[in-house]
């Protein structure tokens, strides 16, 4: 028999995902512990996160928490910065520093061998540090340094750049970091931090095949951390009074842009059909973006949009590095494709592909118990559950294409859209 | 070891299948055996540019990612010096589209002139992106340039030059395709919650009437050995001096390449190495610096790179870089630094292995070597070389006349 090509495959939409919850704990100090079991995988991450950032300190000295963190591994009470790298290194563990726009941490990446070993030295990190000026001095210029060569990078340039139209320049998520605010942070800046402000509301999320002593022994570790609740004042935005930056550089042999604009909460009714949106527009490589300007006219290498997670209310940003001299034709575009799906109900081809791509891309993005715990950790500190992702693909699973097209129109003015060009 | 059935059919489709029931993932991974060490002067990237098209669509699927993402899949590619490599990810109930979609553009790509010029253009962009827009973007171009003289190596696998790019014609697609896109010049992976016999069934069905290759491939010319040190001075408006010293090393599957792959280990992998400790903590003239092997299958390159702190040259950089490696080579390697070395190498394979789709690309990598068990042996091997071995390399290798320069100057 002939195999006949021309016929695609049956295909089945697969149903009943289930995800698997993470185990909590209460430590006595009140920190809350997020354990997910891995019986067939012997990496090991914890992650202790904290809510302390840059809107707890006064404006000069925003670079303080990256220093804290980057600084609790160059030396403790009892351990030289030389010694501890041989220790961890020694036991394959890597310890990284978490630092985001809301928050402040450090993870461990180690194997179940060596965990309990390392387990003790990664806590004292928290508590025993000892900042040497030393360390610090070499810290700051190498800090300078890729401040000088983000300034070159055009791509870099104008993410610093977006931050700044979307949140305002005096707001800590706008904030761009100066050789100016290298040099204005001080050994007794880190160890006051550390001392009054590190320890906000910290949470403890862990992956790994631990046993159950092995997690009450973390919980031991870190039941005696002095736990701080803190209520930090957030100022409000305040967004840059022009729509459009741009930097020119005459060297530059592309356009860095960036679009983008404040969403709403993830506890919004219309939030679900925004990453429907989203994911037509510029969320994969099927995209109304990449399939014109990537596919069509070969204007870039890639352009997607995607919606950046932040605890009270999200935000949207479209990336592309293109041809110099076509940045506006891009931006055009981008609009005209918006506009798009504001007039015309998506076909029904396209909204089968979108939501079976959907609902592959949700199975396998849960897929690892490590993938799991981070999607965890993003609804759990917006203050949600596992519910908003089941809500999320019912959702996927029976969306219309009004739906689409009404947060289209509801949500994306071309005259409120933040518009960054560097290069 | 990674758990695996292997068969090969007969034309010459050698299959892997590693069985995973704990996700509901499956994953379709196609290795080819092309890279850039397969092209020749004046269509360089063409390798990579070809990795582009074979998303172009074939002659039963006009647009290969809408079809598979109409069954919940994505598909991605790289290409480098030695291999392509495509790996489709997609729910296992599913899994048929990825051999329907594999094979077809296997058995017959159709390309039309608007992807061939299109897609020119979207890699001249990639080109801009990574490599020309970047500050320091175009170091390897500069060190590849100098280091080799004959081997293909020369050029990174983005292609020696924009021209390259925009001169390849249809005549050179098509007989790059008809020489190394034939079943007999791959590997596929099947892993995930997929049983052996529905893969095997599977790859007969849509694999076993392709027909094997009948175009030889050229031969790559051999690098001569290097004889006397090479060096270059390139200004550019960065801000800072960095330093690129290379060192010619055999290749993958030759004697010493672990015994190099251990030395980059020492000197350059994580925050307690020679280079970390000694260079970046403890002078003022390195902001950063490290140290590693390319890994390819023909002879490649030992690489240490190091950005200088401001004000500080290159130069002088290389002179400490120097005295750090021969005290490295003067020294006896302590018990301690192999201990941690093996314990990295340990758990480097316990991180690889969380992810189903690393598990597929290891195997078929290793099975591109030769033998997919080479994936257990390399690092049984590299875990049991004596520390006199590891010296006794370093002083064979990391010589003067064996090395090359870039001194990348901030003008």
């Amino acid at each position: 028999m002939t195999l006949d090509r021309s016929k695609a495959p049956e295909f089945k939409i697969p149903q009943n995902i289930t995800l698997t919850h993470p185990n909590k704990l209460t430590l006595k100090n009140g920190i809350n512990l997020y354990f997910i079991h891995t019986p067939h995988i012997d990496a090991v991450k914890l992650e202790v996160i904290t809510e302390a950032n840059k809107h707890l300190l006064p404006s000069g000295k925003a670079l303080v928490p990256f220093f804290t963190l980057h600084m609790l591994l160059e030396g403790t009470k009892t351990m030289g910065s030389a010694e501890i790298d041989s220790f961890f290194d020694h036991y394959a563990s890597e310890v990284n520093v978490i630092s985001g726009f809301e928050q402040s941490g450090m993870s461990l990446l180690t194997t179940k061998k060596h965990f309990m070993e390392v387990l003790p030295v990664f806590r004292s990190l928290f508590t025993e540090a000892v900042f040497p000026e030393k360390e610090l001095a070499k810290r700051k210029s190498q800090k300078e340094l890729t401040i000088s060569i983000q300034r070159e990078e055009t791509g870099a340039r104008a993410n610093q750049l977006y931050r700044k139209a979307l949140f305002g320049k005096e707001h800590p998520y706008g904030f761009v970091g100066e050789e100016v605010d290298v040099q204005n942070v001080f050994r007794q800046d880190l160890v006051d931090f550390y001392q009054t402000s590190l320890m906000v509301n910290p949470e403890i999320y862990i992956t790994g095949n631990l046993s159950d002593a092995q997690v009450e022994a973390i919980a031991k570790n870190f039941e005696d951390l002095t736990v701080l609740d803190m209520e930090g004042t957030l100022p409000d935005y305040d967004i840059y009074p022009e729509r459009r930056i741009a930097e020119n550089r005459d060297k530059a042999v592309q356009s860095s842009l960036r679009l983008g604009q404040h969403l709403i909460s993830k506890t919004h009714p219309d939030y679900h059909a925004l990453t429907v949106f989203n994911t037509i527009l510029g969320g994969y490589f099927g995209s109304r973006l990449i399939k014109n300007i990537r596919e069509d006219k070969g204007h870039t290498y890639g352009i997607y949009s995607s919606i950046g997670s932040l605890r009270l209310s999200d935000y949207w940003i479209v990336m592309a590095d293109v041809q110099k001299g076509n940045a506006d034709l891009v931006i055009d575009e981008v609009y005209t494709e918006i506009d798009k799906l504001q007039q015309h109900h998506v076909g029904t081809d396209e909204l089968e592909t979108v939501r079976n791509y959907m609902i592959g891309h949700f199975l396998s993005s849960f897929s690892s118990a490590f993938d799991l715990i981070s999607r965890f950790k993003n609804v759990n500190q917006a203050g949600l559950s596992f519910d908003f992702y089941d809500e999320q693909l019912a959702f996927i699973r029976q969306f219309t294409a009004d739906d689409v097209q009404k947060v289209a129109q509801r949500y994306f003015n071309k005259n409120g859209i933040l518009e960054v060009v560097v290069g | 070891m990674i758990a695996y059935e292997r068969f090969v059919l007969d034309n010459g489709l050698e299959v892997l299948v590693h069985e995973d029931h704990t996700t509901k993932m499956a994953v379709l991974n196609i290795l080819y055996k092309v890279g850039s060490r397969n092209e020749v002067i004046g269509k360089t990237g063409l390798a990579h540019y070809f990795e582009h098209l074979m998303f172009g669509g074939s002659k039963n699927v006009p647009v290969f990612d809408t079809a598979l993402e109409k069954v919940g899949g994505e598909c991605n590619a790289f290409t480098n010096t030695d291999i392509t490599n495509y790996y489709t990810t997609v729910p296992a109930i599913n899994i048929e589209t990825a051999f329907w979609l594999e094979s077809d553009r296997m058995l017959h790509l159709n390309l039309s002139d608007k992807t061939i010029d299109t897609q020119k253009k979207v890699v001249i962009e990639e080109f801009k992106q990574r490599y020309l827009n970047q500050p320091y973007g175009n170091a390897f171009h500069l060190v590849r340039d100098m280091a080799f003289d004959r081997h293909p190596y020369r050029w990174p696998t983005i292609g020696q030059s924009l021209e390259d790019v925009e001169n390849y014609n249809r005549q050179d697609v098509e007989e790059f395709y008809l020489t190394h896109y034939r079943p007999d010049n791959a590997v596929m992976v099947v892993a995930g919650d997929i049983m052996l016999e529905q893969a095997k069934q599977l790859s007969k069905k849509w694999f076993e009437s392709i027909p094997s290759g009948n175009i030889p491939k050229k031969t790559i010319e051999k690098e001569p050995v290097q004889i006397r040190k090479k060096s270059k001075i390139y200004t550019a408006d960065v801000p800072t001096d960095s330093l690129y010293k290379v060192y010619h090393i055999p290749g993958r599957l030759q004697p010493k390449y672990t015994e190099c792959d251990l030395i980059t280990d020492i000197l350059g992998f994580g925050r307690s190495s020679l280079l970390e400790q000694q260079l970046v903590k403890n002078t003022d003239v390195f902001a950063t610096a490290n140290a590693y092997v390319m890994g390819n299958v023909d002879p490649g390159l030992m690489v240490f790179n190091g950005k200088m702190e401001k004000g500080k040259t290159a130069e002088e950089a290389e002179q400490l870089l120097d005295q750090l490696v021969q005290d490295f080579i003067q020294t006896p390697i302590e018990e301690a630094t192999l201990d941690k070395v093996k314990n990295q190498a340990e758990a480097m394979k316990t991180f690889e292995g969380v992810q189903l789709l690393n598990r597929a690309m290891n195997l078929a990598y290793y099975a591109h070597l030769g033998d997919a068990e080479l994936y257990q042996t390399e690092y049984e091997k590299k875990t049991a070389i004596p520390a006199a071995d590891i010296q006794k390399a370093a002083k064979e290798i990391l010589t003067e006349e064996n090395a090359s320069v870039l001194y990348y100057k901030k003008s």
